[in-house]
């Protein structure tokens, strides 16, 4: 049954999870100034899904039960769903400007979902159809669900086991008939309070002395033991100002990240995934980062298309709009988005299908896609600033421009005077002006960089994890061959 | 006559589809243009794609007069024709 966002933001008042932000407890997070703005990104999956024009994009016909679902529930079954994926990623960024944090879950479902199956079939253990029972709730409920990977890591120079403090990553710490225990935590997870539950997988391939960190598993966000110490971004008070809407840039969307602590939880039989098979989490990550890096070709393409209209509108403010360096800018910027947009649809339309049946993207095309927007988004960033001009970070106060304080010789206000000073072309009003160089700086520097910068840059993984796949799958090796072949070497 | 119509899911559309959408149904008042549903006969479907891809899916709806696609807003003369067509046929 698919919810509407209202109902999405209801079903999140009924859940007790432990918030926690500037050192104190949320008691009323879904309301909180500073969180409110990502809980609408994620409401706008489940408007969208139930609007016409665009439920094509947002929904599918579940491989498990045979009803419509939110695609963001859905087991890809074809190069098409991957392609269909991309695009509605693309659609949600344009939608919101911001990270919507909803396609962590839908990458996890569809990694888990192969692995297990595989994991099975060596081990004889029961954990695909315990994958396939949970998905069936989720998708039944419509719920969220946040993807967890990235363990805090600690020392980088040592394995897990090997560590100080073992709970730097995620792992066992018992094993009981009806379940296990683990404790641990997750860092920078994306969209992690506004989820309903949470799908634990390991950070990275595991070797035997290891395996009690090789854990995958499900559980409810509001888990006793479990609690989420939110992070914060650029300029994230200007959201506790008052009359600050302007200021915000972006003043309805935003995107969530938060450090999850596992704080000895117990996790039931049936939601386990993966528990000491340490031989496949390295297939978990590869497949989920896979996926991952896929998503950013739709996600980042389309608030890059919301960048671009508004350096587009800057311009037309400025009246600058004919000058021949601005359009050739606004060419740069669309084809940079669109190069990136190229590489998520072309990894998806070489997808093959996994043993389990789903469909998994061409890992060599996904990881290059990655590495491209870990680059192209800082030179379209760029080429917005110099079009929107140096205003949009020297500009004064939204409060002052509504400022009545008299301070010139005539008795003009703070307001008049910036009103004044700030006018630009008569085909906008001052505050639209503003309004569309706070929405800029938003992205360049303010609150949404997190998602846009330099969650491009380390989101999915780091440029070098990326440049490992890619020396994997590159195949350096045949290319010699048909350089000999052509030459005549032999 | 009932039109099933099914939008794509817009992901980066060409040009507006629901005005589009809406200049279609301004030319046929006598023509019945609803949202398309599983289960539910048409006399005839619409398609509007937002690029050449039109990537839409239109297979699971049922349609006595087959399927009519448009994914340029250039094409509205052609398909109010081919809809003039199937209404007199």
């Amino acid at each position: 049954m698919l919810m509407t966002g209202a109902q999405y933001i209801e079903s999140l008042r009924k859940m007790k999870t432990r918030v926690y932000m500037f050192g104190e407890e949320v008691e009323n997070w879904v309301d909180h100034p500073i969180i409110r703005p990502s809980i609408n990104c994620v409401a706008m999956t489940y408007e969208l899904a139930q609007d016409p024009e665009y439920a094509d994009l947002m929904t599918a016909k579940s491989n498990l039960t045979g009803e419509t679902v939110n695609r963001f529930t859905h087991l890809h079954q074809s190069t098409d769903d991957l392609r269909k994926k991309v695009k509605m990623l693309r659609l949600l960024g344009q939608k919101t400007a911001s990270c919507f944090q909803r396609c962590v879950g839908m990458d996890a479902f569809n990694a888990v979902f192969s692995t297990t199956y595989e994991t099975d079939k060596k081990y004889g253990t029961n954990y695909h159809e315990n994958f396939k029972n949970f998905l069936k709730m989720v998708q039944e409920k419509d719920y969220v669900v946040d993807g967890a990977m990235t363990d805090p890591k600690g020392d980088r120079g040592v394995a897990p086991h090997q560590q100080k403090d073992p709970d730097l990553f995620v792992h066992i710490v018992e094993r009981r008939d009806d379940g296990i225990v683990v404790s641990g935590a997750k860092a920078h997870q994306t969209g992690t309070i506004n989820s309903h539950w949470h799908i634990i997988m390991p950070t990275q391939a595991m070797k035997e002395e290891d395996k009690d960190y090789a854990v995958s598993f499900a559980c409810p966000t509001d888990a006793e033991g479990m609690y989420m110490i939110y992070g914060r971004q650029s300029c994230d008070t200007r959201k506790l100002e008052e009359g600050a809407d302007v200021d915000l840039g972006n003043p309805k969307f935003g995107g969530q990240e938060a450090l999850v602590v596992f704080d000895n939880v117990f996790i039931p039989n049936e939601y386990i995934f993966q528990a000491g098979e340490y031989d496949f989490a390295g297939m978990m990550v590869e497949r989920f980062a896979g996926y991952h890096r896929q998503s950013y070709g739709g996600c980042k393409v389309g608030v890059g298309d919301v960048l671009i209209g508004a350096a587009a509108l800057a311009a037309d403010y400025n009246g600058a709009q004919k000058a021949s360096h601005i359009k050739d800018k606004l060419i740069e910027m669309t084809h940079l988005n669109e190069t990136l947009y190229c590489c998520g649809i072309a990894c998806s339309a070489e997808g093959q299908a996994t043993q389990a049946g789903n469909y998994q993207i061409d890992l060599l095309l996904a990881n290059v896609c990655k590495q491209n927007v870990t680059r192209f988004p800082y030179e379209i960033v760029r080429l917005a600033e110099d079009i929107a001009g140096g205003l949009m970070v020297t500009m004064p106060a939204e409060s002052d421009f509504k400022s009545d304080l008299k301070v010139g010789k005539n008795g003009e206000t703070i307001g008049e005077i910036c009103n004044k000073y700030f006018a630009a072309a008569p085909t906008c009003t001052t505050e639209e002006r503003m309004r569309i160089l706070r929405f800029i700086e938003n992205i360049c520097l303010g609150s949404s960089a997190v998602g846009y910068r330099t969650e491009s840059l380390h989101g999915a993984g780091s440029p070098q994890a990326q440049r490992i796949m890619i020396a994997r799958q590159g195949n350096i090796a045949g290319k010699k061959e048909l350089a000999k072949a052509i030459v005549g070497i032999k | 006559m009932k039109c099933g119509v099914r939008f794509c899911g817009g992901c980066n559309p060409r040009f507006n589809r629901r005005a589009v959408l809406e200049e279609i149904e301004r030319r046929f008042e006598d023509i019945d243009f609803v949202i398309a549903v599983e289960g539910v006969p048409h006399d005839l479907l619409l398609v509007i794609g937002g690029c050449t891809n039109c990537c839409a899916s239109y297979e699971q709806f049922d349609t006595k007069q087959g399927v009519l696609k448009i994914w340029d807003q250039d094409h509205i003369d052609s398909i109010c024709d081919e809809l003039k067509k199937k209404k007199n046929s």
